[in-house]
């Protein structure tokens, strides 16, 4: 492209988008002078430069705006609302010849003869508005009805015609005076890629001065000293300048809104403000390049959907005029963005037939969530509120798009939301991407920086008895944390740092725990050493397949490190990837188990015959491998001293013979607060996060039945046998005489295998059904039971509905009943007692069901 | 001094002042650029154009403020003036012609305009091309 043509284009964008607020500023003040010449050179620039480019179409409709400001300007023709509509759509129109010329070189084809038709029209003082709303609807790709038959927006003709026509005063005839902002900043242009190369250049002086800094230190020579602190001091304040160069207000992102904002509310026939605080703010130009685009997204929406009529504003109180407020400030090493509205606010119940609607949740889930959790509904992919698609909000990009764009550049969104009053949303980003703050930690003997935004939790594993261990399953390194099963990734071993072989329960060091997405896991690294805040470099283009890492960095200390990208590493391990990005559905899946059709992670493991033995690793508490010589026979039970205590062993294939000195005995071990026992078994296989659809209750005693788990017909075990031959008080029988008849309603068969025989072996006589239907209809035949136990969670007639019904009437309505639920929250727990439950407590908590049917029981017998 | 071919280029529009200095350079002149009329007033204190290509409407401070600046404090000959103009301005030519510019030139002008003025001006032989 010629340079001149260059130059052209970004004089021409640079004219056109200072026109848009100078427009807009006109309209509220008519007869500013000072803007009003302001808008007419800027004009006349563009037509006058582009005669230089041969450039026919623009210079015909500059031309023609031109002559209707020049009317402006001489004062012989009044500003109207419909004439700055009309020379905001000329604008438009040069908008999309310079896009065009832009992208292709010359100018595109096309017709501007309505529109010059339209502001010849003008400029003979003929009425405009007909005109206006021919050549908008000429620059729309669609045309919206709504604009020309919308109520005008609010008349300043008044206060311009209070203003007679003055004696023409030549724009700028007194530079300095009325101390309006005349004399521009003294900026230059310089390309970005200066920029950048300085930076480079920077981070090269940083490592130097640091080397330096170094050897100095080692020799003492006083000389020295005194020159290279200050060159280090430079340096470092260089550094900042140069990093400041890359700020840019965020102001300029802000830009195009209040044009957008008007042609909104002309659109909807609204009235909108649009107030916008902290424009200077400043923040890097990556980051505001990639924040314009959701911001102005969320800006319309706030306006289309947020914000409502004239009428229903008045209706509710409230002034006419809407407000949408941007707000941007600085907070930590953040800067937070503030889109609100004071309009309708989110309704709840038209989030809920919306999510219900698109099959995003059930209804029995929604009951126990709160408003919050409601309302963040609005994020997930597919979800629009807009009950009709208008012409704003139906551009096919929706919260969840924001959501995704926000979270790439390391931020987060949150919004607060009060129906009738208004939404906020918040959205917090870092300032920039080349300086984040990292944690650095060692692994194999090098250093890497793992950014502390994807940094969730450091836990120290080894060492002591009581700390967090790392434990091995097969070959996967996982780690226990509070009741959930960690999946984890040595750095070392994945870096091929590391050829060492590993021994179990050997290792020490520190995990990570990093989040991507839904998927929570840890990193093993072997020291920690602090947060530093880095300048990220990026990755040199050979290296860029490697995504383990998303740049490098220099240190303080001048060594030159890589930066790990947890998302890289999630990926190339296949930890926690292509996962659910649900993260509530994720977040306990581990120990919520299976229901049918839910992915459960399995423990495969073989014992006795050839057939794959399978148990949820939710239920096994540690995996050990013991030394032969450990586990003693003692009055016909086999024992081994375990963690100070002697826990009781099982052999799985019912008989043990001790195999000779040396070996060593695979023992899963199942824990219950200080009880333990372990189960052997011949060895374990591997771990995998399959199906579970468990086939035909088993003959044999201690199997819930089978499960095709990768391909091969796997057994699954039933834990309460298994626990109640190791013959401890696990399981009391609670009752010599006649056993408590309990009803179990509980829709996943899977939950059935696993809670039936427990509570048999704890001495209920259970019946268990697979729906609240299923219960009722139980109830219509007259069976009778001391207490219900009911998933709160069911197809058709949840735990909640079952509730009620029983409350309602019948024989059982004063009968004890104990909710469970997958995650049983607090509002969860609150609907169900509301219900008419009296507890309720989570699926996987065996030993807390027992307690709660116990104390269910006793008060009942009580009373 | 008067020998010298040096312009200043008074023009708050980049793609107008390189289109000038295009035309300019080729045909052998030394070419400064001001954006307005102020910084204009500046360079030519600095050191004295042979002559000045003087655009009217810009920023700060405009063409015909300059004009009447420029020949209060350095008399009427010196230097030339050439306003450059848009069609849609004739009666300002004439104003500026009053107020003491020596010639005008409009907006959009090629080489072939330039050289022209500048022979009329007697700043270039008619026999170069």
């Amino acid at each position: 492209m010629d340079d001149l043509l260059a130059d052209f284009l970004t004089e021409t964008n640079e004219g056109l988008a200072a026109l848009d607020g100078a427009l807009l500023k006109l309209e509220k003040a008519p007869d500013d002078r000072q803007t009003l010449s302001e808008i007419f050179r800027n004009v006349h620039t563009i037509k006058g430069t582009c005669g230089f480019l041969g450039l026919a179409r623009l210079e015909k409709v500059a031309h023609a705006a031109e002559n209707v400001l020049g009317r402006y300007r001489e004062g012989t023709l009044q500003v109207t609302p419909e004439g700055i509509t009309l020379i905001l759509s000329a604008l438009d129109g040069l908008k999309s010849i310079v896009a065009g010329l832009e992208s292709t070189g010359s100018e595109p084809a096309g017709d501007d003869a309505p529109l010059i038709a339209a502001l010849d029209a003008a400029w003979r003082g003929e009425a405009p508005a007909l005109g206006a709303a021919a050549a908008e609807a000429l620059f729309e790709a669609a045309p919206e009805p709504l604009a020309s038959e919308s109520p005008a927006p609010e008349p300043s003709a008044p206060a311009a015609l209070a203003r007679p026509e003055e004696t023409e005063v030549t724009a700028a005839a007194t530079p300095a005076a009325g101390g309006g902002p005349i004399t521009p900043a003294q900026t230059i242009r310089v390309s970005v890629d200066v920029l950048e190369d300085l930076m480079t250049l920077v981070s090269e002086l940083v490592l130097t001065r640091n080397q330096l800094l170094q050897l100095v230190r080692a020799r003492s020579d006083a000389a020295l000293t005194v020159p290279l602190q200050r060159l280090s001091h430079i340096t470092s304040e260089l550094q900042e300048g140069v990093m400041k160069t890359r700020m840019q207000p965020i102001g300029n992102a802000w830009q195009k809104l209040p044009r957008i904002v008007r042609d909104l509310a002309n659109e909807l026939g609204k009235k909108i403000e649009l107030v916008m605080k902290g424009a200077d703010t400043e923040l890097d130009r990556q980051v505001l390049e990639l924040i314009k685009d959701p911001l102005t997204h969320m800006v319309r929406n706030s306006g289309d959907h947020g914000l409502e009529n004239p009428e229903q504003r008045r209706a509710a109180g409230k002034p006419d005029v809407g407000r949408i407020t941007l707000n941007a400030y600085h907070e930590g090493g953040h800067i937070i963005i503030e889109i609100g509205d004071d309009g309708r606010g989110l309704s709840v119940d038209k989030i809920k037939a919306k999510v219900l609607s698109q099959g995003l949740t059930t209804e029995a889930e929604l009951a126990g969530m709160s408003e919050r959790e409601i309302q963040h509904f609005i994020f997930r992919a597919g979800f629009s509120t807009a009950a009709a698609v208008t012409s704003v909000s139906g551009r096919g990009v929706g919260m969840d798009v924001v959501k995704t764009n926000v979270e790439k550049i390391g931020g987060t969104i949150e919004l607060r939301s009060v129906e009738g009053k208004g939404t906020t949303f918040f959205i917090k980003i870092p300032l920039t991407l080349a300086i984040v703050s990292a944690l650095i930690v060692e692994a194999g003997g090098e250093r890497f920086a793992v950014p502390q935004i994807g940094v969730v939790e450091l836990v120290r594993a080894g060492g002591s008895v009581e700390g967090a261990q790392i434990e091995r399953i097969h070959d996967t390194p996982v780690m226990r944390l509070r009741e959930r099963l960690l999946p984890l990734v040595s750095l070392s071993r994945l870096l091929q740092l590391d050829q060492r072989p590993e021994e179990a329960g050997q290792e020490e060091g520190f995990v990570i725990v990093t989040q991507v997405g839904g998927n929570v896991f840890g990193i093993i690294v072997d020291k920690v050493f602090d947060t530093e805040e880095i300048v990220v470099k990026p990755v040199a283009p050979i290296l860029r397949h490697v995504t383990m890492f998303s740049g490098n960095t220099i240190l303080g200390d001048g060594s030159v490190i890589m930066i790990l990208d947890p998302n890289g590493i999630a990926r190339a391990t296949g930890v926690g990837a292509d996962g659910p990005t649900d993260e509530l559905a994720q977040a306990n899946a581990m120990l919520r188990g299976a229901g049918s059709g839910e992915r459960t992670a399995l423990l495969l493991f073989s014992a006795g015959d050839g057939t794959p033995k399978a148990v949820p690793l939710g239920l096994v508490a540690r995996l050990e491998d013991l030394p032969v010589e450990s586990i003693e026979h003692s009055g016909g039970k086999i024992l081994v001293q375990y963690r100070g205590k002697l826990m009781p062993l099982v052999p799985m294939s019912g008989h043990w013979t001790p195999p000779e000195p040396g070996r060593r005995q695979a023992v899963l071990v199942f824990n219950d607060r200080d009880r333990a026992m372990g189960l052997m078994v011949d060895a374990i296989l591997d771990v995998v996060e399959e199906c579970l659809n468990i086939e035909g209750a088993s003959e044999q005693p201690g199997f819930l039945g089978s499960s095709v788990i990768c391909g091969k017909v796997t057994d699954v075990i039933d834990c309460s046998w298994w626990l109640h031959q190791a013959g401890d008080d696990w399981f009391r029988q609670r009752s010599e005489v006649a056993p408590f008849r309990l009803l179990l309603v509980e829709d996943s068969a899977f939950f059935r295998h696993l809670l039936v025989p427990g509570l048999g072996a704890a001495g209920y006589a259970v019946t268990a059904v697979n729906s609240g239907a299923e219960a009722l209809r139980l109830r219509e035949q007259g069976a009778m039971f001391d207490i219900v136990v009911s998933d709160i969670e069911m197809p058709d007639l949840d735990g909640l509905g079952l509730a009620r019904a029983v409350r309602a009437e019948g024989p059982w309505r004063d009968l004890p009943m104990i909710a469970l639920s997958g995650r049983m929250d607090h509002d969860r727990l609150r609907s169900a007692i509301a219900a008419g439950f009296n507890a309720g407590l989570g699926k996987s908590d065996r030993d807390a069901l027992l307690a709660a049917l116990g104390d269910c029981l006793a008060a009942q017998t009580l009373a | 001094m008067s020998d010298r071919k040096t312009v200043l280029c008074v023009d708050d529009s980049r793609v107008v002042r390189k289109a000038a200095r295009r035309i300019l350079e080729r045909h052998g002149f030394s070419v400064r650029e001001a954006e307005n009329g102020l910084l204009a007033l500046e360079a030519c204190r600095a050191e004295m154009p042979r002559l000045v290509l003087l655009d009217w409407n810009m920023p700060v401070m405009d063409g015909m403020q300059f004009l009447g600046v420029l020949r209060a404090e350095f008399g009427p000959d010196e230097p030339l003036v050439m306003l450059c103009t848009t069609e849609s301005e004739f009666a300002r030519i004439v104003l500026a012609l009053q107020n003491g510019a020596n010639e005008y030139i409009m907006k959009p002008f090629d080489d072939e305009i330039v050289a022209g003025k500048l022979v009329q001006l007697g700043l270039l032989e008619e026999a170069e091309p």
